[in-house]
């Protein structure tokens, strides 16, 4: 009970500790004007076409100029249903048993060519999203039109209400609303417009796109939220040289790191460097993961499946590869990083989160019931994406599956070929990272699990698991369904088409005189910049 | 003369249709297209989408049908459009060039005021040891690859004085004064090898020439030594150094890759490799072909020097 009391103690005291940036960030008088340099490892590979791209490259860098109708809180850390503020969306309500969804639009926001924002325009983006059959422009990519498979119509009964009526109830809707994948499209000018410009309603607006350089932008002046944003002017510099942008930000050239980019050795090194800059470690939503082609010898047999999960030490990972920068967990990120994942504890009983020496032990035994011994091994290939990120995780689990009597050899695929060759299923085993847009099963689960999904590359396809996926969908007891979660990422570990070997952590840092700058458990749903201010 | 230049003019002309073949073939062999690429930032594949974008950028046409249209478009000005940006090509490679010229010219200005009098000094005192110390020092400029050279002093400057060279291209008539200071070091970084070349190339050739009859003439007739070897033995030691400097020039065009990447300068190399990470056609084939026009053209440029500089090419008419 002492010890207990102990810990409480303990994590009390690192938790206030945790917190007290923000809140001392906080209780600081914003002061208006300045200019921000961020960070952006690449140019913008869509320009601001968000809704046809699923990288952190084009979301990150659109954020200012865009909005949401709800958006999680940019002054909180953790991404939930408790943590949505409302943006273009006044208000909201639930109706009909969570089957209706009605926004309450602002009646002030007007698109940054001066043209008012009315409920067309929420209209317009989500039918375009959704692919309605009457809808008035069709995306040349719509990566996430699944996500919305569950709307059924979209009205809009005046100029300031929109009604999405759903198939069967969805609480978590509102977390796809939330992302940062969502923002509103302007009805009044063509999607493709949005791969070289930005008309938006954000805080910022589009001043210049340098190809290959920078964008800047420029203070909204009419921007809904009086007094906000704070800067006058923003600047995302391409640097793609890691080693420059690192140096970048050591010598103040960059005010702010990118989502994703610092590693913990990059950030201790940084941190060594320049003791005030501010660093914060938080979850970026993606993991390692193991892709095993279910389709097709020899892991259609789960056995094999459960070998390599078994196999492969994810804390022995974690430290040869991530130098402590990850996290164990199952098929969502566990907490504090993420709400919905299995806890430690939990993880103890799933296949391969054991103690190394005991599961891989279990891993050989599996093995050698199938013929298979480190003597005479089971001849695989292992295909990777040609980056170094997945390289290394691929190197380990090579190493790591020879001593369980599996020899792969690793095919190193170009970016161009490697989704496409995973989606048609053209491989045995691979090594991969998949970066979830939202902490909500609902994004995970049905993009990586569902039957059918094109990013399910595991083609793995279990009626039992789709049942288990709708029903946590349409739970509306948020307990309830975490239960529900919880039991549905076992079975999955245990089935192992696609066993999560950790989620990565971010050290996202900035210089001290960078205020509200807050990082989320998400590197993709953040960077709206309204409520940024420096103090220099 | 004039049938020299038209030969010459003759050539490069079949120089660029090869490129151009050859660019075009090699870039569609290769795996993978735009659609595969646009897919990957979209982390799925849909097969009637792909489908769509690839009629829609004129990819599902023949290759033979593909190569015709671009050359028909490029004999009318118009270089197409970047598959990428959905912009026009030129449009996107125009502020490119200047960029890398300027480095280029630079750097070529640093190698040559350093590598021509340190050769010259390094033959002049022979197995001295300030002749063991610049061939020691050019030994090293050839052996540090200049992106690693530039990474060093990038990262010496932070950990120093916690400043490096802006991380934006600053135009001249911008911020002068930031310009310089911002090309100063990639021209310091990519020259220094560069010399390094030519003062290996200075010291043999002037040494060659030292020990020509004629050099010893010119002593015998008292000329000073001063005379003998900036009248005489360098003028005639010179032609493969113009040589080497018009290659190295010519490479450093699309040569400047890693430089521009760890500089952070917008130039065509940094800009070419990422175009053909994105199999952006247009792009890369126009950047490709300009590159080897200035190539080309730079090449006849040291041509037609040679004739200034020795008069028996002059005489010979090539």
């Amino acid at each position: 009970m002492a010890s207990f009391r102990y810990a409480v103690a303990v994590w009390t005291a690192l938790g206030t500790l945790a917190l007290s940036p923000i809140d001392f960030a906080l209780a600081q008088t914003p002061k208006p004007g300045g200019h921000l340099n961020v960070m952006l490892r690449e140019d913008l590979p869509q320009g601001f076409a968000v809704h046809e791209t699923s990288t952190i490259s084009t979301s990150f860098p659109s954020m200012p100029c865009f909005n949401n109708l709800v958006i999680f809180d940019q002054l909180k850390r953790t991404e939930s249903l408790e943590t949505l503020a409302g943006e273009l969306a006044e208000k909201w309500s639930w109706q009909d048993n969570y089957k209706n969804l009605v926004f309450f639009l602002r009646k002030d926001v007007k698109w940054h060519d001066g043209k008012p924002f009315t409920s067309k325009d929420v209209k317009f983006t989500f039918d375009v999203l959704r692919e309605a059959p009457d809808a008035p422009a069709k995306l040349r990519i719509n990566p996430r039109k699944d996500w919305y498979a569950n709307v059924e119509g979209i009205e809009t009964p005046d100029a300031s209400t929109v009604v999405f009526h759903l198939k069967r109830p969805q609480p978590s809707l509102l977390m796809m609303f939330a992302s940062g994948y969502t923002p509103i499209y302007a009805a009044h000018v063509p999607p493709a417009s949005y791969r070289t410009t930005c008309m938006g309603t954000g805080p910022f607006k589009l001043k210049e796109w340098r190809k290959g350089e920078f964008v800047d932008y420029v203070k909204n002046p009419d921007y809904f939220v009086k007094g906000r944003p704070y800067l006058d002017t923003l600047r995302y510099v391409v640097i793609e040289n890691r080693g420059t942008r690192m140096s970048a930000l050591q010598s103040g050239k960059l005010d702010v790191s990118f989502p994703g980019e610092m590693t913990k050795t990059i950030a201790e090194q940084i941190k060594k460097a320049v003791p005030q800059m501010v660093v914060t470690t938080v979850g970026q939503t993606v993991s390692d993961n193991i892709i095993m082609n279910v389709k097709k010898p020899p892991f259609d047999n789960l056995k094999v499946r459960l070998a390599v999960s078994y196999g492969i030490d994810r804390r022995g990972l974690i430290q040869a590869v991530h130098q402590g920068g990850a996290v164990p967990g199952a098929s969502l990120p566990p907490k504090p990083w993420g709400i919905w994942g299995v806890g430690e504890q939990g993880l103890l009983a799933l296949p391969g989160y054991g103690k190394a020496a005991d599961e891989k032990a279990k891993a050989r035994k599996l093995m050698a019931e199938l013929g298979y011994t480190v003597e005479k091994p089971l001849k695989v290939e292992i295909g990777t994406r040609a980056i170094a990120i997945y390289v290394d995780m691929a190197s380990f689990v090579i190493n790591e599956l020879k001593q369980i009597g599996i020899e792969a050899t690793l095919k190193q695929v170009e970016t161009a070929q490697w989704h496409a060759m995973a989606t048609r299923g053209d491989y045995q085993i691979g090594a991969n990272l998949t970066g979830i847009g939202i902490d909500d099963p609902d994004a995970n689960f049905y993009e990586n699990y569902a039957c059918g999904s094109p990013r399910n590359y595991s083609q793995y396809c279990n009626e039992q698991i789709m049942k288990l996926i709708d029903q946590q969908s349409q739970e509306v007891n948020p307990q309830k369904r975490l239960e529900m979660v919880l039991a549905l990422q076992r079975k999955l570990e245990e089935e192992a088409p696609r066993p999560i070997l950790d989620w990565k952590l971010d050290y996202f840092s900035h210089w001290p005189s960078v205020h509200n700058m807050i990082p989320q458990n998400n590197i993709y749903n953040y960077g709206r910049m309204q409520d940024v201010w420096r103090d220099k | 003369m004039k049938t020299y230049l038209a030969q010459r003019l003759g050539i490069a002309a079949l120089t660029l249709f090869g490129m151009s073949v050859v660019i075009f073939v090699l870039l569609r062999l290769a795996p993978g297209d735009i659609v595969d690429i646009l897919f990957s930032t979209g982390g799925y594949v849909n097969p009637s989408e792909r489908v769509a974008i690839e009629k829609e950028l004129g990819l599902d046409q023949p290759i033979w049908r593909q190569y015709m249209d671009w050359l028909r478009h490029m004999a009318t000005g118009d270089l197409g459009k970047s598959y990428r940006y959905d912009l026009p090509a030129w449009e996107i490679i125009k502020p490119l060039f200047p960029v890398t010229l300027e480095l280029a010219t630079l750097s070529m200005i640093v190698a040559v005021l350093l590598g021509v009098p340190t050769g010259v000094i390094s033959a002049v005192r022979q197995d001295t040891s300030l002749d063991y110390v610049l061939r020691v020092l050019s030994l090293a400029g050839l052996s540090m690859p200049s992106f690693w050279l530039g990474m060093v002093i990038i990262l010496a400057l932070v950990a120093w004085i916690g400043w490096i060279p802006p991380m934006t291209y600053v135009p001249a008539s911008e911020n002068f004064k930031l310009h310089c200071i911002q090309f100063a070091l990639p021209a310091l970084a990519v020259g220094y090898r560069s010399s390094a070349l030519i003062t290996r190339i200075t010291r043999s050739a002037l040494l060659e020439v030292m020990r020509e009859d004629y050099i010893r003439t010119a002593r015998a007739k008292g000329q000073g030594e001063r005379t003998v070897i900036w009248s005489h033995a360098l003028k005639n030691a010179i032609l493969p150094v113009v040589t080497v400097i018009g290659i190295e020039f010519a490479f450093l065009i699309g040569g400047l890759i890693v430089t521009e990447t760890v500089f952070n300068l917008p130039g065509v190399a940094r800009f070419l490799v990422q175009a053909i990470a994105w199999r952006d056609y247009p792009i890369v084939q126009t950047l490709v072909m300009f590159t080897a026009a200035i190539v080309i053209f730079s090449n006849l440029a040291v041509d037609m020097l040679y004739g200034v500089l020795d008069p028996r090419v002059r005489i010979g008419g090539g």
